[in-house]
């Protein structure tokens, strides 16, 4: 797998490249601005490009621009964005009509080493990795109106999961719970929102998201 | 005083002031006396000569009275009324020259011969006087070749007929033709450039050049086509006619000024004791037939100018506009800043000055009440501005410095852990301190949110306000937000009353749910929150909306709060937004 990443702070580029390269992925390239990112990305593009969403100049919004261009100009590349705070919003914009290779993730979640790299490779195989803290707040917001409800509260962790972007093998793995068990959960969730359940991984986490955005 | 480049022209009383302005003749009455005499002394020796030729005595007088009475009268009329122009004079140089036109083919020796420098002489006035009125002064090269060139042929074809017989005016009328056409084309010239308020008072003027620019060319066509020109032919009592024109069209513009004069009693009257600073510049406005003119009101203590708003103005001199000091007790305390041509009715924009300046003081202390307002208006909103960006720095140097070092501590940590998978103990150890800095990281980042919210700075205002929705205690809907940016100061003061607003509803309002909505209109955006809850909210109680007030205020807009007991809580802010 190639990575390519753009983060401004050399500390935590250097370290988020080591992190990398010590669980065999390959940096293809580094850069400290969104231009150079989409200089790299043009001249060979990645698996995954990782943008942390405040560079220079004005560190606002370049790194979301970027993204969102990658995005728009090498489908095939996926996007993870890093940031120290995270906007439903954004989430929405990044995602835009896919959630397939696109990830939005606190920074912070860098150091939790098997969620990241899980992360990275989700994206980089057309997946998604959306924050948790995204996920919640929007299923807090669904459950002061009342679909929600009907869930059972194991119901409600799997929809989370589903929505942050884990397969269902990744899910089982997370309670330790068969593969049969965890679609038996998903199938049921879906029904009692009426969402339907075709389709892959990613197009379940837009389905999910905007069902809990309302 | 000020630096403005009027002060230092300032003149010393209102009555001084366009007397000095504008520079006449000032020739006293007794020359302007003698003046009218000899004209008529002419008229009489022009008379007593033609006579004698036995030229029609209707026919010498008829000239008499259209070359020189009729601009004899007028002219002194204008001079006494008018001193500061030049017209008066002009009309009366008009009127001595003009009869002298009948010396042609007089016996008296020598006196044949005036009317070859007179009948030129004659043509330079009217035409200097029909280009240049109501000034008397010429108002561009242009101005002074037309009237050179008049002149000059007419000089020239003069001298010509007398040596070689009028056949030579087959040329010269060409050459006349020619100027005349360039003469009328000058005239509409200057009424089309003249400002609406000039063009006024040019009216009269600019028919009566009209029909002396015709009155040239017809001349010419006569002579092209045969037609009899002579001394009684309908063509000269026509020629006549128009020539009289010009001094009818002077006195029309004086009795119009002598009018606008008697309007300034009316313009006391509008203005009664104590008028306001619109109210007064509107009265202004009519009585001097205006609708451009302002007045820049002096305010000492803020060493400059304001308008009736308050709001800090600069006089800059511009073409067509001109300014007039309004003095009270010996003090400049305004100036009218008017249209150029009022400069013409010296009379009336003093007497409308000093109407000015008997009523004006009330108006000024509005005005300066209002300077005060928007100056305080001016340091709340730099002072809510420094406060902003001392925040939005503060938060970058959080999020660069602190919360990046941290997320750094915890990849640290995460490797570490992650290396350790022999050592659990130590493993756990680890990851319980990862988690430790990974909260504090949270708090630092509710933090830096707290200090700034940087979503709104650098992904607007629709983006910040989705997550506030989202996260509010009761649904939220959100209306009319967009991507498109407004001015930093504005998206965050709109960004925090949606959020003290929906505080107050998770806090007070009980309500089941709220809207959220934003509309752009012209200049403006407005803000408003609305829930369902039971109301009974004020800004005046809630410190909360109290701030919040305040910062929209130092914007220049206002925030209103509706909350009738059990009916729910509307908050509307209006937000000036460029």
């Amino acid at each position: 797998m190639r990575v390519m990443i753009a983060e401004d702070n050399v500390l935590l580029r250097e370290g988020v490249v080591r992190l990398l390269t010590e669980n065999g992925i390959d940096v293809a390239g580094t850069s400290g601005n969104a231009d150079k990112l989409l200089v790299l990305v043009d001249d060979d593009p990645p698996d995954v490009a990782i943008v942390d969403i405040r560079l220079p100049p004005t560190h606002t919004d370049e790194g979301m621009k970027a993204a969102l261009k990658i995005r728009a100009e090498y489908p095939d590349v996926g996007v993870l964005v890093l940031s120290q705070y995270v906007e439903v919003g954004l989430a929405m914009q990044l995602l835009g009509d896919s959630a397939a290779g696109a990830g939005y993730l606190l920074k912070d979640r860098v150091s939790n080493v098997k969620d990241f790299m899980d992360a990275v490779a989700r994206v980089a195989d057309r997946g998604s990795a959306i924050d948790p803290t995204i996920v919640s707040a929007l299923i807090a917001k669904q459950r002061k109106r009342d679909p929600l409800d009907r869930l059972t509260p194991r119901e409600r962790e799997v929809l989370a999961l589903m929505a942050e972007g884990r397969s269902n093998q990744g899910i089982a793995d997370r309670f330790v719970i068969t593969l049969r068990a965890v679609e038996k959960y998903v199938s049921s969730i879906f029904s009692k929102l009426d969402l339907s359940t075709t389709g892959s991984d990613s197009k379940r986490v837009l389905a999910v998201l905007l069902y809990l955005r309302g | 005083m000020g630096t403005s480049p009027w002060v230092s022209s300032e003149p010393s009383s209102d009555a001084e002031v366009i007397a000095a302005r504008r520079q006449g003749w000032g020739a006293s009455g007794s020359i302007r006396l003698g003046l009218l005499a000899f004209g008529l002394l002419v008229g009489a020796a022009v008379y007593i000569d033609a006579s004698s030729r036995g030229v029609p005595p209707e026919l010498s007088l008829s000239v008499l009275a259209g070359y020189s009475w009729a601009y004899l009268v007028a002219g002194s009329i204008a001079w006494y009324a008018r001193p500061d122009s030049r017209i008066g004079g002009l009309m009366t140089a008009v009127g001595i020259t003009g009869p002298m036109l009948l010396f042609f083919g007089s016996q008296v020796p020598g006196l044949g011969l005036l009317p070859l420098v007179a009948v030129p002489l004659m043509n330079l006035f009217l035409i200097w006087l029909v280009l240049s009125y109501p000034s008397g002064r010429l108002g561009s090269w242009l101005d002074v070749a037309t009237v050179g060139a008049v002149t000059g042929v007419v000089a020239v074809a003069n001298l010509l007929v007398r040596l070689f017989g009028p056949e030579v005016l087959d040329y010269g009328a060409w050459v006349m033709l020619t100027i005349s056409t360039f003469l009328l084309g000058l005239i509409v010239h200057h009424a089309v450039k003249a400002s609406t308020t000039a063009r006024a008072g040019l009216a009269p003027m600019l028919v009566a050049g009209v029909l002396v620019a015709i009155l040239f060319s017809g001349e010419s066509v006569a002579w092209l086509l045969g037609i009899n020109t002579d001394l009684g032919s309908p063509f000269r009592w026509a020629m006549l006619i128009a020539r009289v024109a010009v001094p009818v069209a002077v006195l029309v513009g004086l009795l119009r000024q002598r009018i606008a004069r008697a309007a300034v009693a009316d313009l006391l009257v509008d203005l009664g004791v104590n008028p306001g600073p619109v109210d007064l510049q509107a009265a202004v406005s009519r009585a001097l037939r205006d609708p451009s003119v302002r007045l820049a009101y002096w305010l000492p203590e803020f060493d400059s100018y304001a308008d009736v708003d308050g709001q800090k103005i600069e006089l800059e001199s511009s073409p067509g506009r001109s300014s007039t000091a309004v003095k009270r007790d010996e003090q400049t305390v305004a100036m009218l800043v008017h249209d150029s041509a009022l400069e013409d009715e010296p009379r009336l924009l003093a007497s409308v000055v000093s109407a000015i300046g008997m009523t004006i003081e009330n108006a000024q202390l509005q005005v300066e009440l209002r300077a005060r307002l928007e100056e305080l208006r001016g340091s709340r909103a730099r002072i809510l501005q420094a406060e902003q960006s001392e925040r939005r720095r503060l938060e970058r140097d959080l999020h660069d410095g602190a919360q990046q070092r941290l997320i750094a501590l915890t990849l640290e940590l995460g490797e570490l852990g992650d290396r350790l998978d022999g050592d659990s103990e130590m493993r756990t150890r680890i990851d319980s301190a990862r988690q430790e800095v990974t909260a504090s990281l949270a708090e630092l980042r509710d933090l830096a949110h707290g200090i700034h919210p940087a979503a709104v700075s650098d992904h607007g205002l629709a983006v910040a306000l989705e997550s506030v929705a989202t996260r509010a205690t009761v649904p939220v809907e959100v209306i009319g937000a967009t991507q498109d940016r407004m001015p930093e100061p504005v998206e965050l003061a709109a960004f925090f009353i949606v959020c003290e607003a929906l505080t107050n509803v998770a806090r007070h309002a009980e309500a089941t749910s709220a809207v959220v909505e934003l509309e752009r209109k012209p200049g403006v955006v407005v803000v408003e929150v609305r829930d369902d809850g039971v109301g009974g909210a004020s800004a005046d109680t809630g410190s909360g909306l109290r701030g919040l007030a305040d910062r929209v205020e130092a914007l220049g807009g206002r925030l209103q709060v509706w909350s009738p007991e059990g009916r729910g809580t509307r908050l509307r802010a209006e937000i000036p937004c460029g």
